[in-house]
């Protein structure tokens, strides 16, 4: 089954259609890529999966039931977590408080108990700040604990909405454009981060990303949108390669033969740095055990149902 | 019109509503139309201008009557001496407090204008001068008869003859400043994109003292219309209350960023008002209240626009 | 496992509460006992001192209940003083006992009753609060103020019409100080109440949708619930002090509430919060008490210096220009507010260390730049 399933995604802004029948597949254990040049829909995609837009029309589904009209703060209890493009947390509050807040969901009293002061209040409140030191402490974050938002770099900024996002234990993590702002070490490292988050905590995970080494080190499976369709989807090789997803980020026709369309030396570089990167990526996954081997790879046909 | 009135005066009294209502209206409109002005410039509600109302009343008043060590100024000019001081007033609160708050979240503005308002009427109120008084009518400064006609014994005051005048001038000098003149063009300019206006060359400062100033003078018209008897005085703080939450019903009514609607507004409201004062059934439910029927009217009208056509009749943006 | 960012060095780390020594507790004793003279052995001594002093408790009171509203949940609310008088209406129609004294259970219920009426009057306004961005917030609160006033009030059933409708306090709380100490066990009531709003998700929740309800509902939080009920605790703290207000006068009269009357006590709540410094729950009570202290001060000083009869008949403007302009100074030139100044203190008496270089704190960001009010 999958964990995240969007099936005819359709929503029109006036008389814009902003995502015109649209579906993606995310299952167990994947890290999923989605793609397309500026203004092609992929965050709305991502604010009609998480419920702040309502679709005109198809369905999204979450481990199998249909959530497509829920609110965002139920599916967040439900087990999505997500970050914004321009870094979305609570700006007058500190870095502690941020995620003391993300686990809000998880706190586990309900509000009007709060207000009495009971000792079980205080006992999760104890708790659920352990659970915070956690996540800076894998994060590498517990130098600016008490921080305030505003004093802080954006790497570190981003760092921690990712540790928001991580902070209810959620099983679906959307991300939206997570190495904006990178360099190529960073972005690196954060695709270490992500793999290695995926094994230790088993989250699957759609990202927005436009950083192509980044998909190619860490996604299992990509789609490509632009103008609000679905222009590929495949292996992050395949997508790369494929005419149509070339035409629509340097601009131009796609011509008739598969052939590729990028100057070769441009072409030979990325090719190199892909296979860099492919390498140090293979080096990092373990060979045995947990969710990073219990990735199925899919082909250029992804199946309809489950494959084993 | 005659015999309508024969008609309807032997069922409810239709004609001093009407009358009133419409020219109160105006005044009100006059207010909203400050309003208006301010949140399409500013993009703020500015809770200090029935008190630029105020000011102008109790400025002309002051003048009048000669009080303290200022001389007794004959009425027009007493009357044009409130209307500069409200717009002084305006500007003033331009410079030292709006400026300075700029770029700081709306909401904070609007705090900082309902504190412009509670100062002025703390000032007012230190003033030494019989505040419960009220400024002459026209009538009686002309020294003609009160009432330009009757209808069926019902008298139409020369004082809303001249509310309607005056609103019905200001309203085309609006529309005409607006429409063909390089300030007004100016002032609409900065209020969609103040850094756009000075790339082209506007003085975002210059205009935004302009439009200040606009919003006291159309405050202070209305406060010197609105502070003659039967119920008008010039009280500190006489236009911050019931009136100006009309005003500002005025305002959303005929649309927040539309100035022709606030005119519209303005005289629906006052209608609407003065209807339900005088015939408690005209709205149902208002009977059951004791008091204050025309406010409960009026904001139940602010509230149905808010909630269901936050647009209002006339504005183009929710 | 995890890849290791960079160490972030020179950033300073709040010293923990476990290192406070005990010399370190009994100096922060010392240093309060000044404070708990005044709230406390002054009043004992004076009776008319009591009188003042229970006003400026139910103006804590009402101080603490706009820090909720409009500090933490970024509500702006001109209408408050509809809650106390709803708070106030009720208990005196509860209790009804005409000139005799109320027994302490009817009392009781009489108080909590105000508490929660006025929650319900909040809860109504909160809903149509959801309906409404912003700015318009304030036009409808400022009506709704107006409106309960003029409308509800005035009912003669409920009123007492002219004379006002009486309200008695039980025979244990006849006496002033012992009145006092009542009232300062509700404004404990509310500070417990905010301590734990602060202390666990609820404030959290309704700062965040403060702050940005997007992000907010990311996190999980209900931002229409939340909203609502920041509305409604509000509205029970602001009901709560106006019932301790009718026990205080001993009666209700519409007169209070009114126009002019009612219309200047919203503004000098607004005043309140703002120089307080929103989201300060220190801050709020001092500027509070400020407020409610001045007219008692001042009088004390007008008629030292001769100026009594002058200062009797404008006391309502002097206070007006008073309070305005430390509203316009706190708003432009020190947003933080008051809480801002208390701010090194208020972190030392909670065990920190005192310094004076705090990072800036959630009032500054609510005032200066953080409001996700959008016009």
């Amino acid at each position: 089954m999958s964990v995240l399933e969007v099936r005819d995604l359709t929503i029109r802004f006036g008389g814009l259609t902003a995502i015109d029948n649209v579906s993606l597949a995310v299952n167990e254990w994947e890290i999923v890529g989605l793609m397309g040049p500026n203004g092609a829909g992929k965050t709305t995609a991502f604010n009609c999966i998480t419920g702040f837009y309502k679709p005109n029309a198809g369905q999204v589904f979450y481990r199998g039931e249909d959530v497509t009209r829920v609110p965002p703060h139920r599916k967040a209890a439900m087990g999505m977590g997500r970050t914004f493009q321009n870094v979305g947390m609570v700006k007058s509050e500190t870095v502690l408080e941020n995620l003391l807040t993300a686990q809000h969901t998880k706190a586990g009293y309900g509000a009007l108990k709060a207000l009495t002061g009971a000792t079980a209040i205080r006992q999760r409140e104890k708790e659920l700040t352990a659970h915070a030191d956690a996540i800076l402490e894998l994060l590498g974050l517990t130098a600016v604990r008490d921080r305030r938002l505003g004093s802080l770099p954006y790497g570190t900024l981003k760092l921690l909405e990712l540790g928001c996002a991580l902070a209810s234990d959620p099983d679906l993590l959307l991300l939206d454009e997570p190495s904006s702002g990178m360099g190529p070490e960073e972005s690196h490292e954060l695709g270490e981060r992500l793999l290695a988050l995926r094994q230790a905590l088993g989250v699957t995970m759609l990202l927005i990303e436009h950083h192509v080494p980044l998909v190619a080190a860490v996604c299992d499976y990509v789609y490509v949108l632009n103008f609000g369709k679905l222009l590929a989807e495949g292996d992050p090789d395949h997508v790369r390669n494929h005419p149509e997803v070339v035409a629509a980020y340097l601009g131009g026709e796609a011509p008739e033969e598969l052939e590729q369309t990028e100057a070769p030396d441009e072409q030979a570089a990325a090719a190199d740095e892909l296979a860099e990167v492919a390498e140090v990526a293979e080096v990092a996954e373990p060979a045995d055990s947990g969710p990073a081997t219990g990735v199925r790879k899919r082909g250029l046909r992804r199946p309809r149902k489950e494959a084993s | 019109m005659r015999v309508l009135a024969t008609e309807f005066s032997t069922q409810i009294n239709f004609i001093t509503p009407l009358i009133s209502g419409i020219a109160d209206g105006a005044a009100f409109g006059l207010l909203g139309l400050g309003l208006v002005l301010l949140y399409k410039s500013n993009r703020i509600f500015n809770f200090a201008q029935g008190e630029f109302a105020t000011v102008a009343a109790v400025v002309a008043f002051l003048f009048d009557r000669g009080i303290g060590w200022l001389p007794k100024l004959p009425y027009f000019v007493a009357i044009f001496a409130g209307v500069l001081a409200a717009v002084l007033v305006a500007m003033l609160t331009e410079r030292l407090v709006i400026r300075p708050l700029f770029d700081r979240p709306r909401v904070v503005l609007v705090v900082a204008t309902v504190g412009v308002a509670l100062f002025l009427i703390g000032v007012e109120g230190l003033l030494p001068y019989p505040q419960t008084a009220s400024l002459r009518t026209i009538s009686d400064v002309l020294k003609v008869q009160s009432y330009v006609t009757q209808i069926d014994g019902v008298v139409v005051l020369d004082q809303d003859v001249a509310k309607l005048i005056v609103l019905a001038v200001l309203a085309v000098l609006a529309f005409l400043f607006f429409r063909y003149s390089n300030t007004g063009t100016a002032i609409l300019a900065v209020s969609q994109d103040a850094t756009a206006a000075r790339v082209v060359g506007i003085s975002v400062e210059r205009v935004s003292m302009v439009t200040w100033g606009i919003a006291g003078f159309l405050g202070g018209v209305a406060g010197v219309l609105l502070a003659v008897p039967p119920s008008g005085n010039v009280t500190p703080g006489a236009f911050t209350g019931l009136t100006l939450t009309i005003a500002f019903s005025a305002a959303v009514l005929g649309g927040m960023t539309s100035l022709p609607g606030a005119f519209v507004g303005g005289i629906l409201i006052g209608l609407i008002q003065s209807f339900a004062n005088a015939d408690h059934s005209f709205v149902p439910g208002l009977n059951s209240l004791p008091n204050a029927q025309n406010e409960v009217a009026v904001v139940a009208i602010l509230l149905l626009v808010l909630l269901i056509r936050p647009r209002g009749l006339l504005g183009r943006e929710a | 496992m995890a890849a290791q960012t960079e160490v972030m060095t020179g950033f300073d780390h709040m010293p923990d509460r476990a290192r406070v020594s005990l010399g370190g507790w009994a100096l922060r004793g010392v240093c309060l006992l000044p404070v708990l003279a005044l709230v406390f052995a002054l009043p004992y001594h004076s009776d008319e001192w009591t009188n003042d002093a229970i006003y400026a408790a139910i103006f804590a009171m009402v101080g603490l209940s706009m820090n909720v509203l409009v500090g933490y949940t970024g509500q702006i609310s001109l209408g408050q003083q509809a809650f106390l008088g709803i708070g106030a209406l009720t208990a005196a129609n509860v209790v009804n006992t005409g000139t005799t004294a109320a027994d302490p259970f009817t009392f009781a219920i009489g108080i909590v009753a105000g508490a929660l009426v006025a929650a319900g009057g909040a809860a109504f306004l909160g809903v149509i609060a959801l309906r409404v961005r912003g700015l318009y917030l304030a036009l409808v609160t400022l009506v709704f103020g107006s409106v309960t006033a003029d409308a509800v009030f005035t009912i003669s059933s409920l009123n007492g019409q002219d004379a006002g409708l009486p309200a008695y306090r039980p025979t244990a709380l006849q006496g002033n100080f012992a009145f006092y100490v009542f009232a300062l066990a509700m404004v404990a009531v509310c500070i417990y109440v905010d301590v734990w709003i602060r202390r666990s998700k609820v404030g959290r929740g309704l700062i965040a949708l403060r702050d940005n309800e997007l992000v907010a509902s990311a996190f999980g939080i209900n931002v229409l619930g939340y909203k609502l009920l920041g509305f409604v605790v509000s509205g029970a703290m602001a009901g709560l002090a106006g019932g301790v207000y009718a026990f205080w006068s001993q009666e209700f009269s519409d007169k209070n509430f009114t126009s002019g009357a009612g219309f200047s006590l919203a503004l000098i709540f607004v005043v309140m919060v703002v120089v307080g410094g929103l989201g300060s729950r220190a801050g709020v009570i001092a500027a509070a008490a400020f407020f409610a202290l001045l007219d008692p001060l001042l009088t004390g000083f007008a008629h030292h210096t001769g100026w009594l009869n002058w200062y009797t008949d404008h006391k309502q403007y002097i206070q007006n220009v008073i309070g305005a302009v430390l509203l316009l100074q706190t708003v432009i030139f020190n947003p933080g507010g008051l809480g801002q100044v208390l701010r090194p203190f208020t972190q030392w008496f909670s065990g920190k260390r005192f310094s004076m270089h705090d990072e800036g704190d959630a009032a500054g960001a609510a005032l200066g730049g953080g409001s996700s009010v959008r016009a």
